[in-house]
């Protein structure tokens, strides 16, 4: 399965409009058929980066799948759609992404994915994605062997997780930067993220030994993306 | 079919080494099977903006072969060659695009494309990449085929041409930035570069009826990068007075003694 991630632009006076041609047409048109769905519809959340920022993730089954999706939205029945949708964003910048070998969401089900619009509470994700120095490949195991096995073993420990990584992605070949994978976390207790925020990191937690100091023989540089799902975001 | 576009960021001590890899593996490994072809390996010429950047266009035939190659490199028979070429670059930019509906070069018959790395003449690219108004897009797609392109041919004035357009892309759904037209023009005149870059543009040539005036009402932003073919690119096919295999005139083209950019 292949993941379409998109960064939209959106024009502010036109953020309702915007999110109307994904929940009403979007998100239905996909769904009558096997080849796609939209998955999240996502708000970078005011105060934390770019103003009317929205992220959307859609499912793509397979290559030719994605191709004919393409196809659809350059000259087919979706090319009005877009135009649409076009006019209400200053642009889109995109990058088609593989599930890493260890992620736990690796497909989804189609039939499993709402296309209806039902309503449901906001969820909070930390959205990362980190440019390693090392090698992309070592990188992307270092994840899973320094980050996620502790959360989840913290898990174990305290009945509760406090970052929920429910996948993992790297770039398709020559869809965007090579150098580069992403978390997708979901935050059960927003509190943490405000805990995260407004308190330093206490030198014993940054010591070696730690996933902060020995993530560092990975590398130096990400960005968080603080994302709440619309109401209507079909996953959540 | 696909054409994925690849800027390269080179580790400037390994330049010959990246090379190398694109030309003794890359390009045969591709050549054993039907996906995907590897057509143009051109540098960004030094002096010209910047440095170490080389830019690699590969076909791939269809949606299907593009996740097969994705597949292979993330965890296939591809993995360990590209995890090897990353020790040669500093990072890669890629994006897929798809042939403009004019654009001469939408297919390629991947059978002929060659791959014995036999030495050609260089050949020098513009590749202008534009970024239409929000509103103008397919207006400048259509525009650029109809009175760009042929405004190129000079039929009017009869006077030689400058630049040929072999292909017109657009970036594919979900890769890189949706309004965005990259147009490969190759240059077949080198020497009037230097007209292009030493005088102004007189008043009449961007008058209203012109196409630098006109096409202001489509766009005002674009990104020229003048890319020079290695001597064993597979793209421009056809094979000039330099035709002997490429091992045997590398090193004595490559390392001219003294010669610093």
């Amino acid at each position: 399965m292949l993941f379409v991630h998109e960064v939209h632009q959106v024009v502010g006076a036109k953020e309702d409009e915007f999110e109307a041609l994904f929940r009403d047409q979007w998100m239905p048109t996909l769904a009558q058929d096997d080849d796609a769905r939209l998955l999240w519809y996502m708000n970078h959340a005011h105060g934390s980066g770019p103003a009317y920022n929205v992220v959307t993730i859609t499912g793509v089954r397979d290559g030719a799948a994605w191709q004919r999706v393409d196809e659809r939205l350059r000259t087919g029945d979706l090319r009005d759609w877009v135009s649409a949708v076009d006019a209400c964003r200053h642009d889109v910048t995109a990058k088609v992404m593989l599930p890493v070998h260890w992620s736990p969401i690796q497909d989804v089900e189609f039939a499993d994915v709402p296309t209806d619009g039902r309503e449901h509470e906001l969820h909070l994700f930390m959205e990362d994605t980190g440019w390693p120095t090392s090698s992309l490949d070592e990188y992307i195991q270092a994840w899973d062997d320094i980050y996620r096995q502790p959360l989840l073993a913290y898990a174990d420990d305290m009945r509760a997780i406090p970052i929920d990584i429910q996948a993992c992605f790297q770039n398709a070949h020559g869809s965007s930067v090579r150098r580069e994978a992403m978390l997708w976390q979901y935050i059960p207790d927003p509190a943490t993220v405000v805990h995260l925020i407004s308190t330093d990191l206490p030198i014993e937690r940054r010591a070696p030994g730690t996933y902060m100091y020995d993530a560092l023989a990975f590398r130096d540089q990400w960005k968080s993306r603080l994302l709440r799902t619309a109401a209507w975001s079909p996953l959540y | 079919m696909l054409f994925l576009h690849e800027t390269h960021l080179v580790a400037g001590y390994h330049e010959d080494d990246f090379e190398a890899w694109f030309r003794e593996r890359w390009m045969p490994v591709l050549g054993e099977g039907d996906d995907a072809r590897l057509l143009w390996y051109l540098n960004l010429a030094h002096g010209s903006s910047w440095s170490y950047r080389v830019v690699t266009i590969t076909a791939v035939r269809n949606g299907a072969a593009w996740e097969r190659l994705a597949r292979r490199i993330q965890s296939g028979d591809l993995q360990d060659p590209m995890r090897e070429l990353d020790t040669y670059r500093h990072d890669v930019t890629g994006k897929v695009l798809v042939p403009l509906p004019w654009s001469p070069l939408a297919d390629v018959e991947l059978a002929s494309v060659p791959t014995d790395g036999a030495a050609r003449e260089p050949v020098v690219y513009m590749e202008d990449t534009m970024w239409p108004f929000a509103n103008r897009f397919a207006d400048y797609i259509e525009a650029s085929g109809k009175v760009y392109a042929k405004s190129l041919e000079h039929h009017d004035t009869g006077a030689p041409r400058f630049l040929e357009i072999e292909g017109g892309f657009q970036p594919a759904f979900g890769s890189h930035l949706r309004r965005e037209v990259m147009l490969m023009q190759r240059i077949l005149d080198v020497d009037r570069l230097q007209g292009l870059l030493t005088s102004d543009i007189p008043p009449e040539m961007r008058a209203p009826g012109t196409w630098m005036h006109d096409a202001l009402s489509l766009r005002d932003r674009w990104d020229s990068k003048l890319l020079r073919t290695a001597a064993w690119s597979p793209f421009p096919t056809e094979v000039g007075d330099a035709a002997e295999p490429y091992a045997e005139r590398a090193t004595a083209e490559r390392h001219r003694p003294g010669e610093v950019v």
